[in-house]
Order: structure tokens, then C-alpha cells, then sequence
């Protein structure tokens, strides 16, 4: 009886679980809120693109009318993104759409600045197949494209004839 | 029609995963159903990815489908008539039944957070889109994808363990689903509760000690809700769970010195490195624990074969990247001396980040502290190559790890510390609840007479072989 209940095992029961308690206890409140943030959504096949892009653009279903204007292009030539250097939202949009892009080839362009003018003017307009601008500034040059929410736009460039 | 595609999907995942258990264990080891869920799905997901890419050089589309399948359903054939023993059932205690449900609701719970949740930044960038642009290409990955540099910032480097599992779901659901895809990552779970519990049982030859550790697993905010959690899409919780698979088996084959268990160590040592990239350093660790229990254990020379599937696996994968000219990370320095030299200056500020991740009780809770108090008790225990092995698992992968960012590439090192730090201690968590049981069930080596429970899932009853009830059965 002695050595079932020494002074040591005791103390060795308090302290484990006393561990085990305040772990739990700490954990409960970040756990509930963590588990409590968001409602159950309708799940579909583009499920967290859509957040995505809801979430930088405010778009609701944009993946799928991306994708699809991405499958009117010719296959041939990359899509150039702009993103915007620094600016975390500009390049989380900037890698959604490559992903999206696929399997076109693409080109991710980082810029310091709000406009890419100089970048572009060094690209050849007969060797790209589209621009997309993310939290840029489209110039005044090029033809309006796509808008897509706030922060998106896709400029399809027209193969000359 | 995407139930029964899931359903197909995960039917042949864990029929070629109970297929390899079965002849790895060859019936001279009794699992428990639990064990031999977490096994199945471990080797499952491994073995099916394995074979998506090694086939995928000479098949796609439905061929290729086809003969991953058929492997999977004869592996399932063999599983089925080499009947891994299941340990013989007794009547549980209330407090056991009652654990066994609070697990029940965590595993819903974790199911239910990854549907909530949208798949995580790394889970789409780093990992989906291969599965994706697998699918697109008939199931293999167009070799474009390796070079292309628009879409460096997938790391088209990293290893196809996930993404492939994610492309067998895609190939039997018949399109790419974003929202499908996140049910491999609660399995993963499900498989790390039942793999911890499992082990837990064993080190302590107590029940209700594990399944109290993996109830309290989900009490762990960093796997439970935090970002890069087990249900977020991201590799690290699936690597940890493959290393608590290493781990733990290589403490029991220390126990027992079971053969069984050493396969099953190989087995998951093997598939480290192709789950993560970081898979290799912890592919290190546990071979070095292996390579300590080889010599302490006396085991025959032909045991360091056990190294041998991972080795192949890792020179493998790096040809590939060789010859599809991949696109390297540039997250990191040239790894030589004199960077290490230069970059000395980085060790203090990055020990204390670790010491502050430790102390962050919104990720961690009292987790880190918790196991410090484990690693204590350990202490006395350092003569037993078990605990040695456990305690090198847990922390020489923390040491390597930090090591890491002193080349660290980012303009701010402490950024990049900062954001992937918490990942990568997850992956040693389930380990370190192993240690946590080692201390709190103390084991009394003084009065043997305690430990000799019959009926209980120990690694005791490994030793035994065949024993005479599964004879009999």
C-alpha cells in the first residue's frame, strides 16, 4: 500500500495531471474560436480559388470564368502578371491566376511601383497572349480588358492579322 | 457520383496499404484494428503514389489508372489471405469507452474543419496544383511544369506523396476538386490518433493512457485550428505522422527486438523523403536512431538493408529533378562552410525565436512545456537505447531545422523563421507525446510483476510470435 501510494507517486499524478489540465484549459478557447470562424459553405470544384479570389477581388465564382477565358487563348504564347512588389495581396492574386493559367506558360513580373509602363513597353505585344494586372494600374495605351472585382485585370492581346 | 469516386479512392488506397502491411508483418505480429488502419492508409498513400509516378513514365489516362488499380486490388488480395492477427479484445473500462468517444468527436471535429476551411496557401501553391496539372495532363506531370519558371513559386522540387494521393482521388472522381482533395488531410489524422494512441499503448501498456494522449493531441492549437494545420492541405502533419510511425516502431523493435517492427520502421523511413522535403533531414534522424539500435541491438549487418528503399527513393526522385532540369528553391544559401561561417551571427537571435515559438501559448498552448518536463524524466533514463532514440527523434530534428535558416536566403532571416517555424515543430509533435508517455507512465522497471498484463496491446506480445491464441484462431 506503501509503495502504491508513496509521496512521490502522488506527486508525480498531481503534476501530470495538473499538466494535462492546463493544457486543455489554454487550448479550449483558440480551439472554439478557431472551429467557430467560418460557417460550413457549399464545396465545389474550385472551392478555395474562389475564396481566393473573392477574398482579393470581391468576385464571387471568378475561377471559373478565369479559366475560361484563359482556354479562348491560343496555347502557343505565355500570359504575362504583373504583380506588385511588396504588396502580399497583389502577389497571392498574381500566383492564383498562374495557377489557374494552367497549362498555358506564364510569366510573373514583380514591379516596384503602382504602374507598369516601362515593363511592358519592353515587351513584345506579338509574343505574349495576354496581360494580367494585379492591384496595378493598366496604362492608358493598352485597350481595357477583363475586370474582375477590384484588383484584376486580364488584357487579351489580339494576334495582328 | 463523387461519393462513389471517393469511395474507389480510398478502397484501393487502403487495400494496397493493407496489402503491404500484411507482408510486412507476415503474421507473426498482432495489430490492433487501429494499427492496422493508420498502417494501411500510411503505406496506401505512399505505395499509390509511388506507383502513379513510376508508372506514369510509360502509361496515362486510363491505362494508367488501370494498372495502379489492379496492383492496388491484388495487393488488397494478398492482404486478405495473409490476415494480419488482430489482437484479441477485452471487455473495456468506462473511463476507456468514454476517451475512445472524445477521440471520435475530435476526429469529426478535425473532419469537419478541413471542409470549413478552404485548402491553405501552401496546400494549393505547393502541393494541389501538381495534382492538378497531373490530372490535366492524363495523370502525369507535364515536364514543362519543372522548368517553368512563371511557377518557381511552386517548388515544382518538392516530392509527389501528397499531390499523387490527391491525383488518385482526382482520377476516380474524374475531375480536379479542390474541395475533395482536403479529405486525405483529416485521414491523416485519423491515422496520427490512431498510430499515437497505438504506440502509447504499447510504451505504457496502458489503454486509457493512450487514448488519453491522443485525445489530447487535438488540444495542440498548431495542429488543431492554426495556420498549417493537419486540416489545412499542407505536408507537414502527414510527414509527422509518418515519423511518429518511424519513430515508434523503432522503440518497440529496441523493447522486443521484433523484426516485424524493424520492417515496418524501414517502411516509413522509406517514405520520409517523399512526402517533404524536409522528409530528408528527418529521414536522417531516424536512420541515425536505426543505426544506434542496430549496433546496441547486435542486429545482423543485413539490417542496415533497412536504409537501403529510402536511399533509392531519395536518388531517384533527385535524377528526376535532374533530368526535367528543375527549377531549384532559392530559399537557401549554398550550403557550405564559409556561408555557415558568416552567417555564425544569426545563431542567438534564432535560438531565442525558437524559445519565443515555444512560449507561444496561442499555437502551442503548454505543449513545449510539457514535453521539457517530459525530457526531464527522460533523463534518468539514458542507458535505455529506447529512450535515447525517442529523445534524439524529438530534438536533433529541432536543432537541424533551426540550423537551417542560418542559410536562411530572405532578406530578413527572422521572416522566414517567423513563418514556417511552427510547420516544421510539428512535425516532431507526435513524437514528443510519446516522450510525454514514457514519463508519465514511468514504467517500473523495479517491480516487473505490474507490467505483465495479458491481453494488453504491448510490445511484449510482439516477442511471442504466433502466440497460441492466434494458433488457435
Amino acid at each position: 500500500m506503501t509503495s502504491r501510494w508513496s509521496y512521490g507517486r502522488i506527486a508525480h499524478l498531481l503534476l501530470w495531471c495538473g499538466l494535462a489540465v492546463a493544457l486543455v484549459t489554454v487550448s479550449i478557447p483558440k480551439i472554439y474560436s478557431g472551429a467557430t470562424e467560418y460557417p460550413l459553405r457549399p464545396g465545389g470544384a474550385l472551392h478555395t480559388t474562389d475564396s481566393y479570389l473573392k477574398f482579393a477581388t470581391g468576385t464571387e465564382g471568378a475561377s471559373k470564368n478565369l479559366i475560361s477565358m484563359f482556354e479562348s487563348m491560343p496555347m502557343s504564347k505565355p500570359i504575362v502578371i504583373f504583380i506588385h512588389k511588396g504588396d502580399a495581396f497583389s502577389s497571392g492574386l498574381g500566383m492564383t491566376t498562374a495557377y489557374l493559367a494552367s497549362p498555358h506558360p506564364v510569366r510573373l513580373c514583380e514591379i516596384d511601383g503602382t504602374h507598369p509602363d516601362n515593363e511592358l513597353s519592353l515587351i513584345n505585344p506579338d509574343k505574349v497572349v495576354a496581360v494580367v494586372f494585379c492591384r496595378l494600374t493598366r496604362p492608358a495605351w493598352l485597350p481595357p480588358g477583363k475586370v474582375f472585382g477590384s484588383g484584376l485585370e486580364i488584357v487579351s492581346i489580339r494576334e495582328k492579322r | 457520383m463523387n461519393a462513389l469516386g471517393l469511395f474507389g479512392a480510398f478502397g484501393t488506397l487502403f487495400a494496397a496499404g493493407y496489402g503491404l502491411l500484411a507482408l510486412l508483418v507476415r503474421r507473426s505480429l498482432q495489430l490492433s484494428l487501429a494499427e492496422q488502419i493508420a498502417f494501411s492508409w500510411l503505406f496506401g498513400t505512399g505505395a499509390v503514389s509511388l506507383l502513379l509516378w513510376v508508372f506514369g513514365f510509360f502509361a496515362n489516362g486510363l491505362l494508367l489508372q488501370g494498372l495502379v488499380s489492379v496492383v492496388c486490388i491484388s495487393l488488397g488480395m494478398v492482404g486478405w489471405k495473409l490476415k494480419t492477427p488482430s489482437q484479441i479484445r477485452r471487455k473495456p473500462r468506462w473511463f476507456e469507452v468514454v476517451l475512445t468517444a472524445v477521440i471520435t468527436i475530435e476526429i469529426a471535429i478535425v473532419f469537419y474543419l478541413s471542409f470549413v476551411h478552404t485548402l491553405g496557401w501552401d496546400g494549393l501553391l505547393n502541393w494541389e496544383i501538381k495534382a492538378r496539372y497531373a490530372f490535366a495532363n492524363g495523370g502525369v506531370l507535364p515536364a514543362a511544369y519543372f522548368s517553368d519558371s512563371g511557377r518557381a513559386f511552386s517548388h515544382p522540387e518538392y516530392p509527389l506523396a501528397i499531390p499523387f494521393t490527391e491525383l488518385w482521388l482526382y482520377l476516380w472522381l474524374g475531375e480536379s476538386n479542390q474541395f475533395c482533395a482536403k479529405t486525405i488531410f483529416p485521414t491523416f489524422y485519423l491515422a496520427g490518433t490512431f498510430l499515437l494512441a497505438a504506440f502509447a499503448v504499447r510504451l505504457s501498456r496502458r489503454t486509457w493512457l493512450g487514448l488519453l494522449m491522443a485525445a489530447l493531441l487535438f488540444f495542440v492549437p498548431q495542429i488543431t485550428v492554426e495556420a498549417g494545420c493537419a486540416s489545412a492541405g499542407y505536408a507537414d502533419f502527414p510527414l509527422s505522422v509518418f515519423y511518429l510511425a518511424a519513430a515508434g516502431c523503432l522503440y518497440c523493435v529496441v523493447e522486443q527486438g521484433n523484426d516485424v517492427f524493424f520492417r515496418l520502421y524501414a517502411a516509413c523511413l522509406a517514405l520520409l523523403p517523399w512526402v517533404k522535403r524536409d522528409g530528408l533531414i528527418l529521414w536522417i534522424v531516424a536512420a541515425a536512431c536505426g543505426v544506434l539500435v542496430i549496433l546496441r541491438a547486435r542486429k545482423p549487418p543485413l539490417s542496415s538493408l533497412a536504409f537501403l528503399p529510402g536511399i533509392v527513393i531519395i536518388c531517384a526522385w533527385r535524377l528526376y529533378l535532374n533530368a526535367t532540369h528543375a527549377l531549384q528553391a532559392a530559399d537557401f544559401l549554398p550550403f557550405n562552410p564559409e556561408t555557415f561561417r558568416t552567417h555564425l551571427n544569426r545563431a542567438l537571435p534564432l535560438l531565442s525565436a525558437l524559445v519565443a515559438e515555444f512560449y507561444s501559448l496561442p499555437t502551442w498552448s503548454l505543449f513545449w512545456f510539457t514535453v521539457a518536463v517530459a525530457f526531464l524524466y527522460s533523463l534518468p533514463r539514458m542507458r535505455d537505447p529506447g529512450v535515447v532514440a525517442l529523445v534524439v527523434a524529438l530534438i536533433a530534428p529541432i536543432v537541424l531545422y533551426l540550423s537551417l535558416y542560418l542559410f536562411s536566403s530572405w532578406p530578413n532571416y527572422l521572416d522566414h523563421v517567423g513563418l514556417s517555424i511552427s510547420r516544421l515543430l510539428m512535425q516532431v509533435v507526435p513524437v514528443g507525446f510519446l516522450l510525454i508517455v514514457l514519463a508519465v507512465s514511468r514504467r517500473p522497471e523495479k517491480h516487473p510483476q505490474q507490467v505483465e498484463m495479458p491481453n494488453r496491446a504491448t510490445c511484449a506480445m510482439a516477442r511471442s510470435e504466433r502466440t497460441a491464441v492466434v494458433e488457435l484462431a
